[in-house]
């Protein structure tokens, strides 16, 4: 009895201490956990998954959707639980798990922070395979629980609980070139708690494109005897500069630790299960990067040696194809030569004019569209189409395409060719009236298209065309044109100018001369009327300046009254104009209207005379 | 007037020696009824893009085709685009293609130039020589007005795929920015690296790959 009392008090000091040490994890945990049992089954049975909510609350829970498990609720329970001496009412769903196929099936945590739980279903001994419906399409496969160890050159973090591994290509990349990545995170199963923001590349020369790391894959994998949770991401990234450059990826991960030695802990191990790990270890959450190791990227210029005149840029591994359609069609009638570029590379720099000139053919700019075969839009397919319209009747060959690009692998320049095409083109109706091309008779149902429906019809064709759509006025070689004329008529103007005679320059000269005495004239009159004798003899001196300075080849400035006093010593009248012009002006003598009569007389006598010469 | 009918031959010998090449083209390119027999078959078709800039093109060509402007008109309601307007002033001076207008300024030229060289030789009847000028300035400011009104279009481009990413940076992997339409018009600012740095109607900006958008005209 003693004995027995002994290990019954062991017994209760254990659950006592097991209360204790879970009591801080239940206040950090979350409230909701899922359970399944068992966790091995054979195909034909069922398995019981149980999602337990710890409170009154009422947390999202989502039923989780696996493909190859079919879910049935089959009870809602309610109870009251007594934890470290404090009740706590909780419910549970219980689920009922029926698997459709043999495998190992991830069911995903019921809450965003939940941990995966893992479902392994046997085939029946002596089945060879998995039953699959009749009627529903074949699941996805799921992923594949086995056993492996930490890819080669990838370090855990210090507390065990996540690794990150960085795929790219063993080999120099080149600017330009798209490079597929794969992010590859490995989490311990109940160690991380959460995602802290979408895995990233270290460095500032490449740029990852972030739109594609939305979507990692999911798998479960077991490393070293422990459950990991693999998420991988596969997106791509271009370098624009050469060099050499560092290059890892980074994670941001919230993750728990444990409080506890490790040795101690031994017994939560035990479990198995990382939610009763977490709910009887202590641990404490803490925020880390989780850092893939360094790989040196080596990239470099695309080579100038052997680069092809049709290179667009291009950088991968592509191959091409054309056919043309329809292979018979009239004279005008338009016919799209197809060529389609597949494989993986760079495809926003596949670009190909395809046909540029070609006799008896009018060829137009093609236009291109992309099909991407992969999310990162690295592999797919790009078809160019280009309309043609032959001039001329007959059995015709359109001519091979090529497209240059630049194969990383190879580190050479590649051209691909396509065979030459053959079509036969007959003679159109509408050839005497028609040059230009007839495209209503597409081989495409003009009633199935809405646009075809309210269009004006087609034009007859025109005979003018142009060789150019930039107008005439922007084209250095028609400016020529005009530019030659002006010079042509500015050097004409320059000769005419010099070789007028001089005749003709004394006439213009004495009829700006005229027109000025004129309007001296009428000048005088004025000062005449208003009794201004400054004004009168100024306009007088001026009207006589003009006219002497045209007869004796001088400025007009320059017939001061010394000079006609010297020249003109027998004309009294005009010495004395210039003289009281300048009296007048520096002393205002007054002077009654016969002095204006007579010396307005005088000066109209002078300019006569000198008009007269 | 010797002298006038001197320059006369050389200007008429210079006229031809320089515009012989110009119609010596041994392949015709583009007419305006051939771009618009294009457009009405990349619109039967059923490829909007296409069509919108074979019709802006054929309207360089004939810009007072009526049934240009309709089937234009006609097409980018039919893709939920608006329909392209014209000031008073773009109607005014694109009377004519800018072909007959190249052609009347350079007749303008020359009555400006033989009516400055009459006057020189002349000068009786200066009113006469005034007025040649006049009409040769303005035959002159003819494609002059016209090149101001077109080369916001010679700017032009014409999203050809649906659905065209526009990056915020000339790079393949640049993150988008946004959408464009098939058929939209936007305006070219630069090209790099097989990019278009485009600007859409709305004031938008990026680089679109150029295989998406076409210039209204083909750069060389």
């Amino acid at each position: 009895m003693s004995k027995n009392r002994t290990q019954g008090g062991w017994l209760i000091a254990l659950v006592g201490v097991l209360l204790v040490s879970a009591a801080p994890a239940i206040a950090d945990d979350p409230l909701v956990y899922a359970t399944i049992q068992p966790a091995q089954i054979t195909l034909g049975e069922s398995a019981r998954f149980t999602i337990t909510n710890l409170g009154d609350g009422a947390a999202p829970i989502t039923m989780p959707v696996v493909s190859g498990l079919q879910f049935e609720i089959v009870a809602h329970t309610h109870q009251i639980e007594l934890i470290n001496g404090t009740t706590l009412p909780s419910s549970s769903i219980v689920v009922r798990v029926t698997p459709q196929m043999a495998g190992i099936f991830s069911i995903p945590g019921v809450t965003p922070k939940s941990p995966p739980l893992v479902l392994q279903v046997n085939a029946p001994p002596g089945s060879a395979g998995a039953p699959r419906p009749s009627k529903s399409p074949a699941p996805i496969p799921p992923p594949i629980l086995a056993g492996g160890s930490i890819p080669k050159g990838v370090h855990l973090t210090e507390d065990g609980s996540a690794y990150v591994r960085l795929g790219v290509p063993k080999r120099e990349v080149y600017v330009g070139e798209i490079v597929p990545v794969e992010i590859e995170v490995g989490m311990r199963s109940g160690f991380v708690t959460q995602f802290n923001g979408p895995p990233k590349l270290t460095g500032d020369d490449f740029t990852l494109n972030n739109s594609l790391l939305r979507e990692p894959e999911r798998s479960e994998r077991v490393i070293d005897g422990q459950a990991f949770v693999l998420l991988t991401w596969h997106s791509a990234f271009s370098v624009v500069k050469p060099g050499s450059f560092p290059l890892s990826a980074e994670v941001p991960l919230r993750v728990k630790i444990r409080t506890q030695p490790r040795q101690e802990s031994a017994l939560d191990d035990k479990f198995g299960d990382p939610f009763w790990q977490n709910i009887f270890g202590p641990s404490v959450r803490k925020d880390i990067n989780v850092e893939s190791p360094s790989q040196e990227l080596k990239v470099l210029e695309l080579p100038a040696e052997g680069r092809p005149a049709d290179f667009h840029g291009a950088i991968g591994t592509f191959a091409i194809e054309s056919d043309v359609s329809p292979v018979k069609a009239d004279a005008g009638d338009p016919l799209t030569l197809t060529m389609r570029v597949v494989g993986s590379g760079n495809f926003d720099r596949v670009d190909s004019t395809m046909l540029d000139h070609v006799e008896q053919w009018k060829t137009y700019p093609p236009k291109s569209t992309f099909k991407a075969n992969d999310p990162m839009g690295h592999k797919g397919e790009k078809v160019f189409e280009q309309p043609l319209i032959a001039s001329k009747p007959g059995a015709q060959t359109l001519p091979a395409l090529s497209f240059s690009y630049f194969d990383p692998n190879t580190r050479r320049y590649q051209t691909a060719h396509t065979s030459p095409l053959s079509v036969t083109i007959s003679p159109s109706l509408a050839d005497s009236t028609l040059a230009a091309p007839q495209l209503a008779a597409s081989a495409v149902s003009a009633a199935a298209n809405k646009l075809a429906d309210g269009l004006k019809p087609d034009h007859a064709a025109a005979e003018s065309f142009v060789s150019s759509l930039t107008p005439p006025y922007l084209q250095s070689r028609f400016l020529a044109i005009p530019s030659l004329l002006a010079l042509a008529f500015a050097g004409g103007w320059a000769g005419v100018r010099r070789r007028s005679h001089p005749a003709e320059r004394v006439f213009a000269r004495n009829r700006t001369a005229s027109k000025m005495n004129q309007r001296l004239l009428a000048q005088m009159e004025a000062a005449a009327r208003d009794g201004n004798p400054a004004v009168f003899f100024i306009a007088a001196r001026a009207a006589l300046q003009q006219s002497l300075a045209a007869r004796w080849q001088l400025a007009p400035d320059e017939v001061t009254a010394a000079e006609v006093q010297a020249r003109l010593s027998g004309d009294d009248d005009i010495q004395q104009v210039f003289a009281l012009a300048d009296e007048s002006k520096y002393s205002g003598r007054d002077l009654n209207s016969t002095d204006f009569a007579r010396w307005m007389r005088a000066v109209r006598q002078r300019l006569a005379a000198e008009q007269a010469r | 007037m010797k002298n006038c009918a001197q320059l006369a031959a050389l200007a008429a010998v210079s006229l031809a020696l320089i515009a012989a090449p110009v119609h010596a083209e041994p392949a015709p390119g583009f007419s305006a009824a051939g771009l618009y027999n294009l457009a009405n078959a990349y619109a039967r078709q059923g490829k909007p893009g296409m069509a919108v800039l074979n019709y802006e093109r054929a309207s360089l060509l004939s810009p007072n085709d009526p049934d240009i402007d309709a089937n234009l008109s006609y097409v980018r309601a039919a893709v939920h685009l608006p329909a392209p307007s014209r000031s008073t002033f773009d109607r005014m001076v694109r009377i004519a293609s800018p072909y007959a207008l190249s052609w009347i300024g350079v007749i303008g030229l020359v009555i400006v130039g033989v009516s400055v060289l009459a006057a020189q030789l002349a000068s009786r009847r200066r009113w006469f020589h005034r007025l040649g000028m006049l009409f040769g300035i303005s035959m002159l400011s003819l494609p002059l007005a016209n090149g101001i009104a077109l080369w916001p279009i010679l700017q032009e481009g014409v999203v050809i795929t649906g659905a065209t990413p526009v990056r915020v940076s000339p790079v393949p992997m640049g993150d988008p920015l946004f959408v464009l339409p098939e058929a939209e018009t936007v305006k070219i600012a630069v090209e790099h690296e097989g990019f278009l740095l485009i600007q859409t109607g709305a004031g938008r900006t990026g680089w679109a790959s150029r295989s998406n958008v076409a210039p209204v005209v083909p750069r060389k």
